[in-house]
């Protein structure tokens, strides 16, 4: 029996929790220092999908990406924005320093388009990162996208609302992101590969409308109960 | 100088049997539609005859196809197949019908001897699937006399061609009908007979032009000839006899007509970006489409491709009874640096154009965009979309000096529905517009909505609060 076992131990198929060490799967830096920690010092992984849940836009989302945006444009790779629900401002990504060169904005008329696009685009050497906003997607769907994600070797990430988290996904990663109070954004990693689950972090998000260094101007109203004199 | 005369018995029906898939027998019908002028082998094998009355021709056989032959699709074809020539031969003739003519006296040492040039055209012959009685000539006339007999042989002796002419029978010099008759009526049988006689009689007797067939054929009278000149177009066409119903049924004679179309722009050495597919209903106006491909592109596989997109995309509007290939657009090519030695290094510009030319194919050449910013204060006017064309570097002079904006453009403002939680950064006035009529006069701000989006608004002269973007 315990010869069984040590054969099964010897299988590289069987992981034991002790053994827990740092992933070797290919992953691009997200460029923020805290998320990278979190995310066992690798962040953004490659020939995978990466899931962002969200209710509303503006929180960002975006600018958790920039970073890799930029990286990815300067070395010549595509960014291809599949269905997005607002148009990418062209004179904000420029300032942040994209190369508009390597930018492509494709809308799609129905889902099968949507899943054919994106396919084609994961496969293609050329592509960097496709930024997508599926709306709904079956199980069978997202699986079918994660095994064309494995063909390339590049980011993808799915933009989905926030109620499809309690959903299981064949996605690598998935964070759930969240406002917080001083316009910086809350990541909750729902699920990585190779790790447990359950980091939170909070990244300072208010350079993103110059406001590092502007408190909050609130207007204090009374009238107050308590009025001492 | 020395001829050489491709006779080609059956074009019409090479042409039309080499774009089908099944062999049923198949005849050409003369113009008046009353006698079958050129039977395929099947049909032959069932009695079939040229020259046979069409009504016989299909008691005999009842599932017989027929195409009825018109002058200008023979002439077309013609030119299809000097085409092709003029990649072995330099000086090209064309003889409508049915019969070209190259000088190959100069070839001989580019090839190395007669046969070799022989053997080149035969080949050529064989991978176009087509039939031809070839011959050999020290004139036009002579060449093609012999080639029509079909008695081509591989040499270049004048005596022996002579020769070969002098036993021919009178009917098959191509003397006018009356000429002939009359050079009958002396008792004279053979072409060498004619030879014999004294030219000036000839002259006197008959006419000065039989005189002057004879010398032509003889050598002893020039023939100049003008040489063809290939078009600067890719021009290919497919007729079928049966009309196409599906999609899947146009990609076999389209597979053939790709590759020749790889074949001619290897052999210019060119690229192109466009192709032209007319597709010919009977009853209906034909159906055009064009394929781009978002860069120099020449291999068939890759125009397959895209074709096959296309039309899985657009069904077809009716039956297709012809099919048109054009290319008038050729870029030149550039150095392909698409594999190193080895064979690792895959070409990136290549593999973009090949992923933005199947995009565009499936999903339309609107469904893709490129973004810019426009020197414009007005937001909604400060970025602009254009179509992904050639892979180009555009500078931005220095996009640190634009102001900040939010990374999401709403497509158009929203009004605002709640009282934001806090207020950031503003007022920013931004007016403009009053040139063009689209006037713009707003103040805008930043600041957090309830929900925690970080948006910027906007009021305008009207004093409605409006949202016009995200800072996502």
């Amino acid at each position: 029996m315990s010869e069984l076992l040590n054969t099964l131990m010897q299988d590289a198929r069987v992981w034991q929790g002790h053994r827990h060490r740092r992933t070797t799967q290919p992953a691009e830096p997200t460029g923020y220092q805290v998320l990278d920690n979190q995310l066992g010092g690798i962040g953004w992984p490659r020939g995978a999908l990466s899931e962002c849940l969200l209710d509303a836009p503006g929180i960002g989302e975006l600018h958790l990406l920039l970073p890799l945006m930029q990286r990815l444009t300067k070395a010549g790779k595509s960014v291809f924005w599949l269905n997005p629900p607002h148009t990418p401002y062209a004179p904000a990504l420029a300032r942040e320093g994209v190369d508009l060169d390597q930018v492509v904005m494709i809308h799609t008329e129905d889902a099968g388009d949507f899943l054919w696009t994106l396919e084609n685009c994961l496969r293609s050497p050329v592509t960097g990162l496709v930024l997508a906003w599926p709306g709904k997607l079956a199980t069978r769907e997202v699986r079918r996208l994660q095994l064309a994600a494995e063909a390339g070797s590049n980011v993808c990430v799915l933009f989905r609302e926030r109620r499809y988290a309690e959903q299981n996904s064949p996605a690598a990663l998935r964070l759930e992101l969240t406002p917080g109070d001083n316009q910086d954004l809350k990541v909750n990693v729902v699920k990585r590969r190779g790790s447990w689950p359950g980091q939170r972090c909070s990244l300072a998000m208010a350079h993103r409308a110059d406001l590092t260094f502007r408190e909050a101007p609130r207007v204090v109203q009374g009238p107050w109960n308590h009025s001492q004199r | 100088m020395l001829w050489l005369y491709l006779h080609f018995p059956h074009l019409l029906l090479d042409h039309i049997r080499r774009d089908r898939e099944d062999q049923r027998p198949l005849v050409i019908v003369e113009g008046t539609g009353q006698r079958v002028t050129q039977a395929c082998p099947e049909a032959r094998d069932q009695g079939v005859r040229a020259g046979m009355r069409l009504k016989t021709a299909i008691n005999l056989v009842p599932e017989l196809g027929m195409v009825r032959a018109q002058p200008e699709q023979e002439a077309r074809i013609l030119e299809d197949q000097a085409r092709w020539l003029y990649r072995y031969a330099a000086h090209i003739v064309l003889v409508p019908p049915d019969g070209l003519l190259a000088e190959i006296g100069s070839l001989q040492k580019l090839y190395g001897g007669l046969p070799a040039v022989w053997q080149t055209v035969e080949q050529a012959l064989n991978e176009h699937r087509l039939t031809a009685w070839i011959a050999i000539g020290h004139t036009p006339l002579a060449a093609r006399l012999i080639a029509r007999a079909g008695k081509g042989e591989c040499t270049a002796d004048k005596g022996h061609i002579l020769r070969a002419l002098e036993t021919m029978p009178l009917v098959a010099a191509e003397f006018d009908g009356k000429t002939c008759t009359r050079l009958q009526r002396l008792g004279l049988n053979t072409l060498g007979e004619v030879f014999a006689l004294p030219a000036a009689e000839l002259a006197r007797r008959l006419s000065p032009e039989t005189l002057a067939h004879v010398q032509k054929i003889q050598g002893t009278r020039p023939d100049p000839q003008t040489p063809w000149q290939p078009p600067h177009s890719f021009r290919q066409q497919a007729d079928f006899i049966q009309e196409i119903e599906h999609t899947q049924g146009l990609l076999f004679p389209l597979q053939r007509m790709f590759s020749e179309l790889e074949d001619d722009l290897c052999w210019r050495q060119q690229d192109t970006d466009s192709l032209h597919l007319i597709l010919r209903h009977r009853h209906e106006e034909d159906t055009r489409l064009r394929i781009r491909t978002s860069g120099p592109e020449h291999r068939a596989e890759a125009f397959l491709n895209l074709i096959r997109l296309r039309l899985e995309q657009q069904p077809l509007r009716a039956p297709v009874v012809a099919l048109v290939l054009s290319v008038k657009r050729f870029l030149g090519r550039e150095a392909s640096t698409s594999q190193d030695l080895l064979g690792e290094n895959q070409d990136l510009n290549e593999a973009w154009h090949t992923l933005i030319s199947r995009l565009q194919a499936r999903l339309g050449e609107q469904a893709l965009k490129r973004l810019s910013p426009q020197a414009d204060h007005r937001p909604e006017r400060a970025w602009s979309a254009t179509e992904v064309r050639q892979k180009h570097k555009t500078r931005l002079a220095a996009p640190e000096h634009l102001p900040r904006r939010p990374l999401w453009l709403l497509q158009g403002p929203q009004p605002l529905t709640e009282p934001p939680a806090a207020w950031f950064a503003g007022p920013e006035r931004i007016s403009g517009g009053w040139w063009d009529g689209q006037r713009v006069h707003r103040d805008y701000y930043i600041a957090q909505l309830q929900n925690g989006q970080l948006a910027w608004i906007f009021r305008d002269v009207r004093e409605g609060w409006f949202i016009h973007g995200w800072f996502g």
